[in-house]
């Protein structure tokens, strides 16, 4: 029996909707839950904390049901993108109002040691209409954490913040829900809180949990199409054609992969590649330690957050490969250039 | 360098010009008109002092129950749907739009000749040709007008905040107590104003369902109406500069909180 247990959660409402959503959490995990906009991942926060009642299905939350139960029974804190701070009470009031409700005693420490560790000590006189975005988030952040919620929702808590905000508040946010040891679930469209917060990873799609797992498996073992592409790796069909010493070798039209994950010969299957895992060099080396070295054409390249997408073709095989400005300026690549591809066996996942 | 001329711009700041100042003339009259020794005089007759002192009593008293009713339709139009919600949008938007004696003779209607106002005249509340039916013909003029303040108020209010709240221990009456409330002070305020205007100028509904006696339920408008009937001038003059000055009043503190909104 998990900590969180969802179980059959439908509900309708018309352009948003969950279908059957299944969903177990252990005590302390941290959950990101990525999906396409419409995917229904407000509406899941919002059944689970209470704002809607489910059409059908249980949220279980420490062994009871409360499914029915009013939110502010429920002992479920939630954090909003718009932060949602009480325009009329300042940072400090809006920190100790959860607390005043629960208990009457320390709460000037409590709300003094919280603002500490998210460095808005300094703020807690101001009104939250005088305070940058990342402050006025730290400050709903904190008004959450401080009552020391059973559970912490948080819808898109950074995606309103510029990018260096944002990942000096990913690094307190890591901090702060380490600390208190709170269970997270984090819904956010950006794969870098993905990557740096959370210790599991699930997928919506139209109102379904696709997949769910820990963070590795979903990145590098994507069990449909959409979550593959999704998380961004590169699906491949194939067929398996020997397994020998430990090493599975596949034919992916006509080009051979070699995986470490296991396959019986003649099984079809697909191959995924997180486009990270793959290594370009100008020279094909003679004694590699990559069980894949793969002679392709460079298709087109395209900047993005940062880094930079190649595309690569080797007859039907089409690769992405994310490589950095310097990888990009060293390597001096062009579009039509043959390069050399090297993916290690345990890069290719196969599925 | 000179500007083209912009006959949109020029003929829409025209109107706006234009209307005004006819609305300021027709104003102004009543500052030219009157001998201002009558006006005087006037101010401090007793059938005067009556009439100020019954709108200001009534209108206090409907603008009071018009809040303690727009309130809770107001949120409840906002923030909930429900089954009939669009019908009583509907209906509480009616009287907007109907002519004030249409209205004035629906409730006499309903508070005259039917079971259930006769049932209230027995339990002793009698609303036809009473200074009760001058407060019930002014709580029904200007309710749907402090409904709608009230619900485009509360729509202004993000709903999150009041999830927080829930979600931090507080039941929905706490939240709206804590939170709803204190966030549509400005609200509130426009409300209570724009509702004691219209009910101290609201003449058609309680001429047909209070009737115009004097001495009894003539409120100022009635008052005016009355002594312009009798060929009264400078009276009724006097009545309608109190009027003005009561909307001036209403107007000025309206625009002030509508800034803070």
């Amino acid at each position: 029996m998990s900590f969180l247990e969802i179980r059959g959660l439908y509900k309708n409402l018309r352009e948003f909707s969950l279908k059957g959503i299944n969903l177990d959490l252990e005590q302390g995990r941290y959950l990101t839950l990525v999906g396409p906009t419409g995917a229904g991942k407000t509406i899941l926060l919002e059944c689970i904390i209470g704002f809607y009642l489910p059409d059908r299905g249980n949220v279980i939350l420490n062994g009871e049901d409360i499914t029915r139960k009013k939110p502010e029974k429920r002992n479920i804190g939630i954090v909003y993108q718009d932060y949602a701070l009480m325009p009329h009470m300042n940072v400090y009031k809006n920190i100790a109002y959860g607390l005043r409700k629960k208990t009457k005693q320390n709460i000037p420490e409590k709300v003094q040691e919280i603002s500490e560790s998210l460095h808005i000590d300094h703020l807690l006189h101001r009104m939250p209409k005088t305070l940058s975005g990342g402050e006025q988030q730290r400050a709903a952040l904190a008004r959450s954490l401080v009552v020391r919620p059973r559970l912490l929702l948080m819808d898109e808590p950074l995606s309103a913040l510029d990018p260096s905000t944002k990942k000096d508040l990913r690094r307190m946010l890591r901090r702060a829900i380490k600390k208190y040891g709170t269970t997270v679930i984090h819904v956010t469209h950006d794969m870098d809180d993905v990557w740096t917060l959370g210790d599991e990873a699930a997928v919506m799609h139209e109102g379904h949990i696709e997949q769910k797992g820990l963070l590795g498996d979903v990145l590098e073992k994507p069990c449909t199409d959409f979550v593959a592409e999704f998380v961004g790796c590169t699906v491949l069909e194939g067929k398996v054609l020997s397994r020998e010493n430990g090493l599975t070798e596949v034919d992916i039209s006509g080009t051979r992969l070699i995986s470490y994950d296991q396959a019986e010969p003649g099984e079809k299957i697909r191959a995924i590649i997180r486009p990270e895992n793959i290594i370009l060099s100008r020279t094909t080396p003679e004694k590699v330690s990559a069980r894949n070295v793969l002679a392709m054409r460079v298709l087109e390249i395209e900047p993005e957050n940062g880094l930079n997408i190649v595309r690569l073709v080797c007859e039907d095989l089409t690769l992405n490969v994310v490589i950095t400005n310097n990888g990009l300026h060293d390597l001096e690549l062009r579009p039509g250039e043959e390069i050399c591809a090297m993916i290690k066996c345990i890069h290719v996942r196969l599925a | 360098m000179f500007r083209r001329i912009d006959f949109f711009r020029g003929g829409v700041i025209a109107v706006s010009v234009g209307v005004t100042a006819i609305l300021l003339m027709a104003i102004g009259s009543f500052l030219i008109v009157p001998s201002w020794g009558a006006v005087w005089e006037n101010m401090h007759s007793s059938e005067l002092l009556f009439s100020l002192r019954l709108s200001l009593w009534t209108a206090a008293v409907s603008s009071l129950l018009v809040m303690l009713l727009a309130l809770p339709i107001g949120y409840a139009l906002s923030r909930f749907s429900f089954r009939g919600k669009a019908v009583v949008k509907t209906i509480m938007d009616l009287p907007v739009a109907f002519p004030e004696l249409v209205l004035g003779l629906c409730l006499l209607l309903l508070f005259g000749k039917t079971p259930f106002g006769k049932f209230l005249q027995q339990s002793g509340l009698n609303f036809v040709f009473t200074q009760k039916g001058v407060v019930a013909a002014q709580f029904f003029t200007a309710l749907p007008y402090a409904i709608r303040i009230m619900k485009s108020s509360f729509d202004f209010i993000n709903p999150r905040i009041e999830f927080v709240s829930r979600s931090l221990g507080y039941s929905q009456w706490e939240t709206f107590l804590n939170v709803t409330l204190p966030l549509t002070k400005s609200g509130i305020t426009a409300a209570g104003v724009i509702s004691f205007a219209r009910c101290i100028g609201t003449f058609g509904t309680i001429l047909i369902l209070a009737g115009g006696s004097a001495g009894k339920t003539d409120t100022l408008p009635i008052h005016l109406y009355l002594n312009i009937s009798y060929g009264n001038m400078d009276m009724a003059v006097t009545s309608g500069i109190i009027l003005i000055i009561v909307s001036f009043m209403a107007i000025f503190i309206f625009e002030k909180t509508e800034a803070d909104l």
